[in-house]
């Protein structure tokens, strides 16, 4: 079995906003019935509910609205962005381009159809020698002749494909001009970009048309250039499809059908039997893969020949805003190089971070999975990143949801974290690590005692306490029927579900801790409290502890 | 143990003062030779060619991690002689970097105006390569985690804050731009680094973890990677 790491998910406050509003149209949920109490807050939370999914995240993931005094997650932000650049060459790309010419680079980055590695421009004359990186040196020093895209991790080069470069630079014009060029046969499958330069050839086609058309009718009194969107065209084409109102001005225009490729028209190719002799001839290993065919940038290769080089998708940086306030939440360097980040609101310098260990047990190593019924202690260790001394309190329920209910046990579910001192001078913090050692000496005397309602181990802004779990069995066995009520339903006697066999346990974090109060005019409900009175904050959230895996026997 | 040593100096020099001096002294011998700029090295670590290597300070690396400091250009670079012979570095690495048991750190090679040569291999501050990981890259930023068993090819550039989940094969040539995470065979760019993220790649508590004399832990250990 893999060994587990514990895990601790924070579960984002905009999953209970989903929740509420569900329940103020008045509307029954779907899992009301699952849960009796749904519409209050003492119900425990369900970590295995599918639901749950969408709303645990680490704590590194989330984000803190100081405004709002909320956490934020991925899902809830909302995300602006910064800069476009592409991840290969680095180079940042204007929105208006990415309007223009697409989500892809533009310049010599390519991605292998087969595999995704990057591709590198080589000369196919001399030996492989110019790298994509160098590829200016190289050319200075003479390999010359066709140039061609060369996977260096699987060896797919474009010659496969017939695709040959004139020129080492500007890949992404050369390519698409071939593309362009080789469309014009007929052999080629229709693609979606086929379909699309089909209909742009189209379009003009038939706005020069309408041009041509609306100089002699009364319509094109000065509107003549209007296009599609134009009104006047629009009640053109509806009087076209509609007919009956059969307007005088109409009877003049002759339009004629576009019928050669140049003008959009393409005949589609129904002998298949082409590409049913390739396939019988290269068998499976010529198709592409489901991937591949999906990464491709024009749809509808099925030979692994029709494979084409891949443009390297673009990138982006991104800022991030909190859905209720709008205020910044993080906001990276808008330079691609640069990687600091001019506002960065993290959870983590928010809320207690919490370390799972199992209690060290003098002896005996520590196992590699969880013994069913057996009291196992683990250690839940909090530690405060702010600078006010926080009050946890903690709740979980008495046994853990799921088919499978362990009990959970937390020995001290309610103790205060010393505060966070970063700014500290050095004289403080050395006074206080002396301070730690002598109350870790002086505990030490008492030896660490598993005790009820006690810490078992603090220091400056950390603290540690005990939380007792007595697994459950994962022995699937049908209740006796004598002890089976008569209103409940057939328990669920399916085998081990996946994950199932990892103890997870919900909890209830609540934190109370006294601030300055905030500077901003958001924070005008203390209103009536002294300008220099401590403000009290309080925050509470469920979380979830992966504690590790029951043993099957 | 009086050895002035300035910031970025070759280490093999003093490396070999350092172990006569030590052995003359028939002190006890810890695992670890400790530098005066911080480098922490193991004395079953296999550094070939010392003096191509560079330390920015605070290092670690670990026993049977293999450093080939002797694959130097061959080729001077830019004409004839412009750059000075000494200047014939293969591996620049950064502070705080840690080289776990049993990785390789190899400068690329490759073909160059028709003839073979090694180019150097440069690596940034708070870098992080597991065990039997195999480093080829031309660059590595700050702030990178390489895990166990990767392989990052030959003249990957691999910018700041980028996590390498184990078992990944970057292949050669690739950039990977700041703040991803890459994994599978070939190395694809799967995620991005949460901005909560950027302290766990902080390598100061690591540094300390490791050397001759460890005082037994007094915190609390960070949160799990």
């Amino acid at each position: 079995m893999a060994s587990f790491t514990p895990y601790t998910y924070i579960q984002c406050p905009c999953f209970d906003l989903s929740n509420q509003t569900r329940h103020s149209d008045g509307s029954p949920s779907p899992t009301s019935q699952d849960l009796p109490e749904d519409d209050d807050e003492d119900h425990a939370f369900d970590p295995r509910s599918p639901r749950s999914n969408y709303s645990l995240y680490p704590l590194e993931y989330l984000l803190y609205c100081v405004d709002c005094h909320q956490i934020r997650c991925p899902r809830c932000v909302s995300e602006e962005l910064v800069t476009i650049y592409c991840p290969s060459c680095l180079f940042e790309v204007g929105s208006s381009s990415v309007k223009t010419e697409g989500n892809r680079c533009t310049r010599s980055c390519f991605q292998c159809p087969v595999c995704v590695g990057p591709l590198a421009v080589q000369s196919l004359e001399s030996a492989p020698e110019a790298s994509l990186l160098s590829a200016d040196n190289a050319s200075a020093s003479g390999p010359t002749g066709p140039w061609a895209l060369t996977c260096s991790y699987c060896n797919w080069s474009s010659s496969e494909v017939g695709v040959k470069f004139d020129k080492p630079q500007g890949i992404f014009a050369q390519l698409s001009k071939l593309r362009n060029g080789s469309n014009t046969g007929a052999d080629v499958p229709l693609t979606s970009a086929v379909y699309a330069r089909a209909f742009s050839a189209l379009r003009s086609f038939y706005q020069s048309q309408l041009a041509n058309s609306n100089t002699g009718s009364s319509m094109a009194g000065g509107m003549g250039d209007y296009g599609f969107s134009s009104p006047a065209a629009l009640t053109r084409i509806m009087s076209i499809y509609s007919g009956s109102t059969s307007k005088p001005k109409n009877k003049a225009t002759v339009m004629r059908e576009a019928d050669v490729p140049s003008e959009g028209f393409r005949t589609s190719n129904l002998d298949e039997s082409e590409a049913i002799s390739k396939l019988r001839a290269e068998g499976y290993d010529g198709t592409v893969t489901m991937e591949q065919a999906a990464s491709q940038v024009e749809e509808g290769a099925h030979f692994a020949d029709e494979l084409w080089p891949v443009a390297s998708l673009l990138r982006t940086k991104r800022a991030k805003r909190c859905p209720a306030c709008r205020h910044i939440l993080s906001k990276p360097e808008a330079k691609v190089s640069n990687t600091r980040w001019r506002i960065r609101l993290v959870a983590g310098n928010h809320i207690p971070s919490v370390t799972i260990k199992p209690l060290p047990n003098p002896g005996a190593p520590p196992p590699s999975a969880l013994t069913p019924l057996k009291p196992t202690q683990y250690l839940l260790t909090f530690k405060n990143p702010m600078f006010d001394s926080i009050k946890v309190t903690l709740a979980t329920p008495a046994t853990t949801p799921g088919r499978f209910s362990s009990k959970v046990t937390i020995l001290c579910p309610q103790f205060t974290v010393g505060a966070n001192s970063d700014d500290y001078d050095l004289n403080e913090v050395l006074k206080a690590e002396d301070r730690d050692q002598r109350d870790r000496r002086r505990e030490d005397d008492g030896s660490h005692q598993v005790e009820a309602g006690k810490v078992f181990e603090r220091g400056r802004n950390w603290v540690s306490i005990v939380v007792e779990v007595i697994p459950a069995s994962l022995q699937i066995q049908p209740t006796p029927s004598i002890l089976q009520k008569a209103g409940e339903p057939d328990p669920d006697l399916a085998p081990l579900r996946e994950d199932e066999d990892i103890l997870e346990i919900p909890m209830f974090v609540r934190l109370e801790w006294e601030s300055e109060p905030s500077q901003d005019q958001v924070g005008v409900a203390s209103s009536g409290k002294e300008k220099d009175a401590k403000e009290k904050r309080e925050l509470a959230y469920w979380s979830v502890l992966g504690i590790g895996r029951i043993s099957q026997e | 143990m009086q050895l002035q040593l300035p910031f970025r100096k070759p280490i093999a020099s003093w490396l070999r003062k350092l172990v006569t001096k030590m052995s003359s002294r028939k002190q006890v011998k810890g695992e670890y030779i400790e530098t005066d700029t911080g480098n922490k090295v193991s004395r079953k670590a296999n550094l070939i060619g010392t003096q191509h290597i560079m330390l920015g300070g605070k290092t670690v690396i670990m026993a049977e991690a293999m450093v080939r400091g002797d694959l130097t250009r061959t080729v001077s670079a830019q004409g004839s002689s412009g750059a000075a012979p000494q200047s014939n570095t293969s591996i620049f690495i950064g502070r705080y970097c840690f080289l776990s048991r049993g990785c390789c750190l190899r400068p690329p090679g490759r073909i160059y105006k028709g003839a073979f040569t090694y180019m150097p291999l440069r690596i940034g501050d708070h870098v992080f390569v597991g065990e039997n990981s195999v480093v080829q890259a031309a660059t590595i930023g700050s702030h990178v985690h390489i895990a166990a068993n990767a392989v990052v090819g030959e003249f990957a550039i691999v910018k700041d804050y980028v996590r390498i989940l184990e078992g990944t094969v970057v292949p050669a040539n690739m950039v990977i731009p700041s703040f991803s995470v890459v994994a599978g065979q070939p190395g694809r760019v799967i995620g991005e680094v949460p901005e909560g993220g950027h302290e766990q790649f902080e390598m100061r508590e690591m540094y300390k973890t490791v050397g001759n004399n460890i005082p037994p832990p007094t915190a609390p250990a960070q949160l799990p990677v």
